[in-house]
């Protein structure tokens, strides 16, 4: 039996349960959050503070083949910033591509528990899960790339839906995956032979099949597989100067395909595909639209990919996007493009104030949150490292909360961006209840984590606490001590345990990894694998049996069971 | 200026660092605190008096101090880091990452130096009376950030790789240098009066090598401009001639690269691509 | 008692960076009697696993090696890498990257140094892309789309026997069914075995290969180059080459240590990596080192998320730093500035050169490896191992980042224990 804890007099944020503000006490048993406790339990008194469920990152770029790269890529982004080992604590080095160690540290100090890996080469994901399972304390999952798979390709050109969700299952056994992810659909097999798709109807070289049918036909699988989490979607035309309408039109190719309330797409980092304008002389922020086709559409949930100005690394599936941002910076760039699967790409980068392209960007992002009414609708990311390094966070928080902390961004970056924004005319501000849910609830929400995002009983006992006293500290104005609270956590529990304290790490763990068992009829599996076999030999250079993830790899996997339609 | 002398008591037999040899971190403490200073010795934090005798006196700010350090100091990394002015004086050879982001003030080292001299050097002086090793006035692995600002003087030789991804500033070598002086380099002047171990201006995009001495061949990514009498280092007007290429045009470089006529007749081909006044036209002489 | 035979298949090969996995290994009792699909090297490897195995620990008293238990050899290696101001821990390539990842913890808590061995091999690869990026694949991409394949430096028919049959010119790709739809070029110091089956040979006058590259990249450039030959190659031959690398629809350069281990160095590499990248905005091109250990990839990727860096790591302050040419073994050798070192599969005594090997027999040496070796010779502490991919099992990367997970076929001869298994009872007891 595991420790029993009172986290007591806390002022409690818990969107998902309705509770918003209010004083009260979150009892913990074994673990998990329970209605009550003996009276033998420790006690975390948390008068005066901010009492959250553990953060949720739905987003962020921690671990696998290009992340490494651009680790080894760039010893001079670790070399000032780096953490001295401790009796708890391994050593490691920061700052945009933190070593694995590192970024769990980092994480759970900041009051985040749960953070998902968004882009695996299925090929690749055994280097995922390696990097993963060296990534203490937080809980995670990872998203194989299927949006340039070869077979993915074949099986929806020649509409073979119930086929194609069977193999979607399979990758997502082979790979212990959680969602299918979706890169810059059929680009990247472009890109293979060097080439660029701009547009939805674009055909494929070789493989006779548009990005609007890879959308649409991925859409149609992720749903019969009544997979937890919706298609994970970075756009067509990332970077690219008028791509809002590719966003929305992205957006729009899978309406029809929505049932209820229910998301049937993700848009990630949509800053980066927000981009209004014919040319970089005249960017400017698609965010009206976007927000606007969002309000109007509940299909769709996007996360922000905001940025924050200074130095970082872009890495993303999107070769050609990466090659692009490569020719205009002059950075350094990698190039990894992955068999019959898909690529990747990455490129330092530093944001400028003073750079109207930048400074643009940094408005498109937080347009975004603030024109998108609904907050369930919206995750807080800054799609780490591209547009930021995670750990700008709680700036960005305070970006969000205070209109003031905006002026004062506003009054430095370059003028021209600044007039030709919509920020500076965007009063609102975000309470603390919809920070709980941009970055707790809501991307629990979205990725359909039960246990996660939420204080109810059952829940996981993943809690953040903050130092910081609602009823005191107006955040609008003093958004800086909202930054500061947000940094480190007064208190971090993962699984009922205190592992951080005033940003200090005081108990490691090893989280769990999340994968989901997607599971069709016997009959159709059957027939997939054999197709699959016969097939495998020619389209991969690895042997099928050694492509395959058993569950005992992972240290510490955590499976969800799915039953599909087919 | 008031001078603290710091004598070798050993040589480490592991990596020792010792960044609190400068006088930044020196003036305004006690002579007692700067005995008890850490020094690495390998995975050992030690105090500054373990490996040296510390003598004299402190002063209270950094420009009144000078720092002499005598014995064998040559396995003592980081002399001189990040000072900002005051004086280092080296009797004997220096460590490694000698004058590491230096902004200000003069080392003076009267033996050997190693590899890593001067790296993202931002101003001051640093004279190596002998050798200096690989690396000189260069950045951190990984970053365009190199030598920026100031003057390293290399009397004897130094080793490959003189200025690399370098800024700006002015790094002399008397003696000759290895390869690749320049490699990456985007502007500043690197001067090698005696011989070049070769491929001088490998990739840069702009500034200046100047080897006056044998070269034995210019990488084809340099094209023959034109010959010049002297180059300007400095105050000093260092007569040639000089063959006067640019490059590297691989990176769309307007660097310029200047090799001396009389020690490099091997080069005599070039002047087939010297114009003829008047006619605006190349042709072969 | 005839045992009875047992075939495995897709096993992974342990030998070099092609990481083939199509091998079938029959095994009778723990010898192995048969090898299909791989090449000779691996046959050897598999079929002669047994020889010259160290059958005990062996600790060094009165100067002779003598066997001992395992506790004592334990209690030996731990006092001496404790003691220790500067240790170094080198090796790591020819192992699983679960031993690796121990490797890293077991350096961190005795404060040392942590190389591998691309210091020997492609760290001037590492040093290049830090500066230049790199523009690659996996192999299957060259499988199936490479219609111009360039080995630079290298020579696969001998060092990577499986590498045309299985990846390029010779393998069945999607878009590229045969050798006929593939062109080979070489360029190499001398007529090597793979030059004489390439379609286009360049000789490149011995450590010239920076100027033959330089000059490559004016070509494609599409400027002229002055001179009317460079590295012994004719100019004309220059820009034929370089007219072969545009016009192709997809190219890919491997090359091996003719470029890493010449003068130039990192800054061959720079230069070749400068070049594929210049390509680029006319065609299709990426590039690819051919890495020699199994699994010296695998260190490479564990280091780099461990600590943030790929080789030469330095941890002696309690956290990673690192500088090739300071932190790295032979030079941190040559000078004489670690005082003990624990070398665990590998065999640098074989390789080094004599000064630093002479401080490495000088210094207390503990050596973790399943064969007798040179290293082995000189140390003070050894344990014998087992053989990953053939007693243990364990993850390698393969030389394009491909991961894999090599099986244990046999039960380890003499029951010795795996690399993972010493590293972590190492680890335990300093800890205490």
């Amino acid at each position: 039996m595991r420790e029993e804890l009172i986290v007591r007099n806390g002022f409690v944020f818990d969107p998902l349960n309705g509770i918003d503000g209010e004083k009260m006490d979150v009892f913990i048993k074994d673990g998990k959050i329970v209605d009550k406790v003996g009276s033998k339990a420790s006690v975390v008194e948390s008068s005066g503070m901010i009492v959250m469920p553990g953060g949720v990152d739905i987003h962020s770029h921690i671990a696998g083949s290009k992340v490494n790269s651009g680790r080894v890529l760039r010893p001079e982004d670790h070399e000032k910033d780096y953490e001295v080992k401790t009796q708890i604590t391994r050593s490691g080095v920061g700052h945009s591509i933190p070593s694995t160690y590192t970024a769990g540290y980092r994480y759970a100090r900041m009051g985040y528990t749960t953070v998902f890996e968004p882009a695996v080469p299925p090929l690749k994901a055994r280097h995922t899960h390696e990097e993963l399972d060296a990534t203490p304390i937080v809980d995670k999952a990872c998203f194989p790339l299927l949006g340039n798979n070869w077979l993915v390709m074949e099986y929806l050109r020649d509409g073979k839906i119930e086929e194609c969700a069977a193999y979607v299952a399979w990758v997502m056994n082979a790979t212990k995956g959680y969602a299918v992810k979706i890169v810059d659909p059929g680009g990247v097999e472009a890109w293979g032979w060097g080439q660029h798709l701009r547009r939805l109807d674009d055909r494929v070289p070789h493989f006779e099949i548009t990005p609007r049918e890879i959308v649409r036909g991925l859409c149609k699988v992720n749903r019969l597989l009544r997979m937890p989490h919706t298609i994970h979607v970075h756009t067509n035309n990332l970077g690219f100067p008028g791509n809002y309408e590719t966003t929305i039109e992205t957006m729009d190719c899978v309406r029809d395909l929505a049932s209820g309330d229910r998301p049937t797409i993700h848009i990630t980092h949509v800053q980066f595909t927000g981009f209004a304008g014919t040319s970089w002389l005249n960017l400017g922020s698609g965010a009206p639209e976007i927000s606007n086709y969002v309000n109007k559409h509940s299909h769709v949930t996007i996360d922000l990919g905001q940025i924050a100005f200074g130095d970082t690394t872009t890495m993303t599936a999107d070769g050609p996007f990466q090659y692009l941002l490569h020719k205009l910076s002059g950075n350094k760039w990698i190039n990894a493009d992955v068999e019959a699967e898909t690529g990747a790409g990455v490129v330092p980068f530093h944001y400028k104030k003073s750079n109207y392209v930048n400074a643009v960007q940094w408005g498109i992002g937080l347009e975004l949150a603030l024109l998108t009414k609904n907050p369930w609708q919206v995750c807080l990311t800054t799609d780490h490292p591209n547009g930021a390094p995670f750990t700008e966070y709680p700036r960005v928080i305070s970006w969000l909360m205070s209109s003031k902390a905006r002026a004062r961004v506003l009054a430095k970056i370059n003028k021209n961006a600044r007039r030709r924004l919509h920020l500076p005319g965007i009063d609102r501000e975000y309470t603390f209840n919809e920070i709980a849910v941009v970055t707790r609830a809501g991307t629990a929400k979205a990725l359909n984590l039960k246990e996660k995002g939420h204080l109810g009983v059952g829940a996981d006992a993943d809690i953040a606490v903050f130092n910081l006293n609602p009823k005191e500290v107006d955040p609008s104005k003093n958004y800086r001590a909202v930054r500061k609270a947000l940094k480190k956590s007064a208190y971090t529990i993962k699984d009922g345990r205190i592992i951080s304290r005033n940003g200090e790490i005081v108990e490691s763990s090893m989280g769990k990894t999340y994968w989901v068992n997607a599971k069709t009829s016997e009959d159709l599996m059957e027939s997939v694998t054999s197709q699959l076999r016969e097939k495998f030999e020619d389209y991969y250079t690895v042997q099928m049996e050694n492509y395959i993830i058993g569950e005992s790899f992972l240290k510490a996997p955590s499976r969800i069971e799915v039953s599909s339609e087919v | 200026m008031k001078e603290l002398v710091l004598k070798a008591r050993r040589v480490p037999n592991v990596p020792a660092e010792a960044l609190v040899v400068s006088p930044n971190f020196i003036a305004g403490k006690s002579v007692e605190e700067i005995c008890a200073a850490e020094v690495w010795e390998g995975n050992r934090r030690i105090a500054l008096r373990e490996v040296f005798d510390v003598e004299g006196e402190t002063a209270k700010v950094a420009e009144e101090q000078a720092v002499k350090v005598i014995g064998e100091a040559g396995k003592v990394r980081k002399l001189g880091y990040q000072m900002s002015s005051g004086l280092i004086t080296v009797d004997g050879n220096a460590g490694m990452y000698l004058g590491e982001e230096m902004k200000g003030g003069t080392i003076t080292v009267n033996g050997n130096a190693g590899s890593w001299v001067g790296t993202k050097m931002g101003g001051g002086t640093i004279e190596v009376k002998g050798n200096a090793g690989d690396f000189v006035g260069s950045s951190y692995r990984g970053s365009r950030l190199g030598m920026k600002n100031g003057l390293i003087v290399i009397h004897g030789n130094a080793g490959n790789e003189v200025g690399c991804w370098m800024r700006g500033g002015t790094i002399r070598v008397k003696g000759n240098s290895g390869q690749f002086p320049g490699m990456h380099m985007s502007d500043g002047t690197i001067f090698v009066e005696g011989d070049c171990g070769g491929r001088a201006g490998a990739q840069m995009t702009g500034g200046r090598v100047i080897v006056v001495g044998r070269l034995l061949t210019v990488l084809s990514s340099f094209s023959f401009e034109e010959l010049r009498g002297s180059v300007k280092v400095g105050e000093d007007k260092v007569g040639g001639p000089f063959y006067l290429f640019t490059g590297d045009v691989c990176e769309n470089g307007v660097g310029r690269l200047f090799v001396g006529v009389n020690r490099n007749p091997h080069l005599e081909w070039y002047k087939r691509f010297i114009e003829t006044p008047g006619d605006g036209l190349c042709r072969l002489v | 008692m005839r045992c009875l035979a047992e075939t495995f298949s897709n096993v992974v090969c342990t030998v070099c960076g092609c990481c083939c996995d199509n091998i079938e290994v029959t095994v009778e009792g723990r010898k192995v009697v048969k090898v299909k699909n791989g090449c000779a090297i691996s046959m050897s490897k598999f079929m002669n696993y047994g020889e010259e195995r160290i059958p005990t620990p062996l600790i060094r008293r009165k100067g002779e090696l003598a066997e001992a238990s395992y506790e004592e050899a334990l209690r030996e290696a731990a006092s001496i890498l404790k003691k220790a101001k500067y240790p170094l821990l080198y090796g790591w390539s020819l192992t699983s990257c679960e031993a690796i990842e121990v490797g890293v913890e077991l350096t961190e808590a005795v404060g040392g140094v942590m190389d591998n061995t691309t210091t020997t091999c492609h760290g001037p690869t590492v040093l290049g892309e830090h500066d230049i990026g790199v523009s690659t694949c996996t192999l299957g991409e060259v499988r199936h789309r490479a219609d111009l394949v360039v080995y630079w430096g290298c020579n696969p028919l001998h060092a990577h026997p499986n590498h045309m049959k299985r990846y390029t010119v010779l393998s069945k790709g999607r878009f590229r069914a045969s050798r006929k739809d593939r062109k080979l070029v070489v360029v190499d110091v001398r007529r090597t075995d793979t030059a004489k089956v390439a379609d286009f040979f360049l000789q490149v006058s011995t450590n010239e290969d920076y100027e033959l590259l330089s000059a490559l990249r004016v070509a494609v450039r599409g400027d002229e180059i002055e001179q009317d030959s460079v590295a012994g190659v004719p100019a004309e031959k220059i820009e034929e080459l370089a007219e072969i690398m545009i016009n192709c629809e997809f190219g890919i350069l491997f090359f091996g240590l003719g470029l890493t281990m010449t003068p130039g160095k990192s800054r061959n590499i720079d230069l070749a990596l400068s070049l594929v990248r210049d390509l680029n905005s006319k065609t299709k091109f990426l590039i690819m080192p051919m890495r020699g250990h199994f699994n010296v990839t695998g260190v490479n990727h564990v280091s780099a998320w461990e600590t943030g860096y790929p080789y030469a790591v330095d941890l002696s302050r309690g956290y990673p730093r690192y500088n090739p040419g300071d932190t790295t073994a032979i030079d941190i050798l040559l000078r004489g500035e670690c005082d003990a070192a624990l070398v665990a599969a590998s065999d640098p005594v074989a390789s080094f050169p004599a000064k630093a090997c002479r401080h490495l027999a000088e210094i207390p040496l503990i050596t973790i490896d399943p064969h007798y070796s040179a290293t082995t010779l000189v140390s003070d502490v050894v344990f014998p191992s087992a053989l990953t991919g053939i007693e243990t099992c364990g993850t390698v990367y393969r030389m394009d980042g491909v991961v894999l997970e090599s099986k244990k076929i046999v039960e380890p001869l003499g029951g010795v224990r795996s690399d993972v298994e010493i590293l972590k009872d190492m680890l335990k007891l300093i800890r205490g």
